[in-house]
């Protein structure tokens, strides 16, 4: 018997297709901002969708079907999970500063006043208040899909977790309508900068957890959980309701006291 | 070609008759094994439960912790019993001919003392206490 608790991993070309990907798609991106077309870009973004599926594909094989993932690797991936969140709150964080520094004392370029001369914001109690809406009742039917799993009843679990990434998609079509709606645009002085920079993000957040969501949806319509061992479910669950608390922070600083 | 045909199928046939006559004659006599016994918690559990289909090491790791052995993979600090002597050192199971162990010799020591143990011998620390180099029965499992 294997008398260490670790996992040695076996040589992977994913990191660097990863990395491979993520230069074109910020190259490309670059690119497309300077109108030279979205060829470059589509090439980094095929490339990062190929590598998530197989990378993904290879952990799951690893710990489902290779029974690779002890108490000690599920603790050390739970740890790994932790920081990144960690490392993705500190990048909102800086967000947040540079939207502060703008709008607490906004310069006379902007009127001295916030939000500046000539923006009109969104109304905070329209569309953003029922996003709210939408993923505090997400972050309900992630738990409920939680429960279902400690509790052995498969098909809760994929009710709650289908019904999770339903309220998220239906999140990014209302952000998607607000975007076509917004008579401001990311070149609209610092606050359509931060507006769309932090929303932006927030809603790629929203993106990736959902693709995460899908992941774990499907994972659990294969039998891959059990009642103990669930990890990847409850890793997306962090990172949604992480996104989730973000989005409050972004309604209760931007949308309401920034307009 | 007539005789290879009838030699094949000779041999086609005759694989599977020998073969379900040594499944049916050497079974375990007794009650059928209920295959899925324990996979799900509860009865009306539609899930498997933790050990349910926990295969290769997390499986190990779980039976281990089942029959008793709360540290299967010896990470944690082994007490030194008071009662230890040349007659009756600690096990040290090797894998390799021989291991490492560190010794904290007393309670306040601020550093361990670390000696390699070899399999088949005794060993004596510096600090008096006594370790006994033991093979580690592999089972037959390969791997690192």
């Amino acid at each position: 018997m294997l008398r260490n608790p670790f996992h040695l991993v076996e040589f992977s070309p994913w990191p660097f297709t990863a990395a491979g990907g993520a230069l074109f798609l910020t190259v490309g991106l670059v690119s497309w901002f300077h109108g030279k077309g979205m060829t470059l870009m589509m090439i980094g973004v095929l490339v990062i969708l190929l590598t998530m599926l197989q990378w993904w594909r290879d952990v799951v094989r690893e710990g489902t079907y290779q029974g690779y993932h002890t108490s000690w690797v599920s603790m050390n991936l739970r740890w790994g999970m932790v920081l990144f969140i960690f490392s993705e709150v500190c990048f909102f964080f800086a967000f947040f500063w540079g939207f502060f520094h703008s709008s607490l004392v906004p310069t006379v370029e902007l009127g001295c006043v916030w939000p500046p001369v000539g923006i009109l914001p969104l109304n905070p109690f329209k569309v953003p208040l029922l996003n709210t809406a939408v993923l505090l009742g997400s972050g309900v039917s992630v738990t409920w899909a939680h429960h279902g799993l400690m509790m052995g009843n498969r098909e809760e679990a994929l009710y709650g977790l289908l019904l999770t990434v339903a309220l998220g998609l239906y999140f990014t079509v209302l952000q998607w309508g607000e975007y076509e709606e917004a008579s401001f645009s990311v070149a609209d002085s610092v606050y359509g900068s931060t507006f769309f920079v932090m929303t932006g993000f927030h809603g790629l957040h929203v993106l990736i957890g959902s693709v995460f969501l899908i992941v774990c949806t499907v994972r659990c319509y294969l039998h891959h959980f059990s009642v103990t061992h669930h990890f990847g479910f409850e890793a997306a669950a962090w990172y949604w309701h992480f996104v989730d608390v973000v989005w409050i922070f972004l309604y209760l600083c931007i949308y309401w006291w920034g307009s | 070609m007539a005789f290879r045909l009838c030699q094949l199928s000779a041999r086609l046939i005759r694989h599977p008759i020998l073969l379900s006559n040594v499944r049916a004659s050497s079974a375990a006599h007794g009650p059928p094994v209920n295959q899925h016994e324990g996979k799900t918690g509860v009865p009306t559990a539609s899930m498997p439960d933790g050990l349910g289909h926990a295969v290769g090491l997390e499986r190990q790791e779980l039976l281990m912790k089942l029959s008793g052995n709360e540290d299967p993979f010896e990470m944690k600090v082994t007490k030194i019993p008071a009662d230890n002597k040349r007659t009756n050192p600690i096990t040290v199971y090797c894998m390799e001919p021989s291991r490492m162990v560190g010794c904290v010799c007393e309670e306040d020591a601020l550093y361990i003392n670390w000696m390699m143990i070899h399999r088949g011998e005794k060993r004596r620390c510096e600090c008096g206490y006594w370790f006994n180099g033991v093979a580690y029965d592999e089972g037959g499992s390969s791997h690192h």
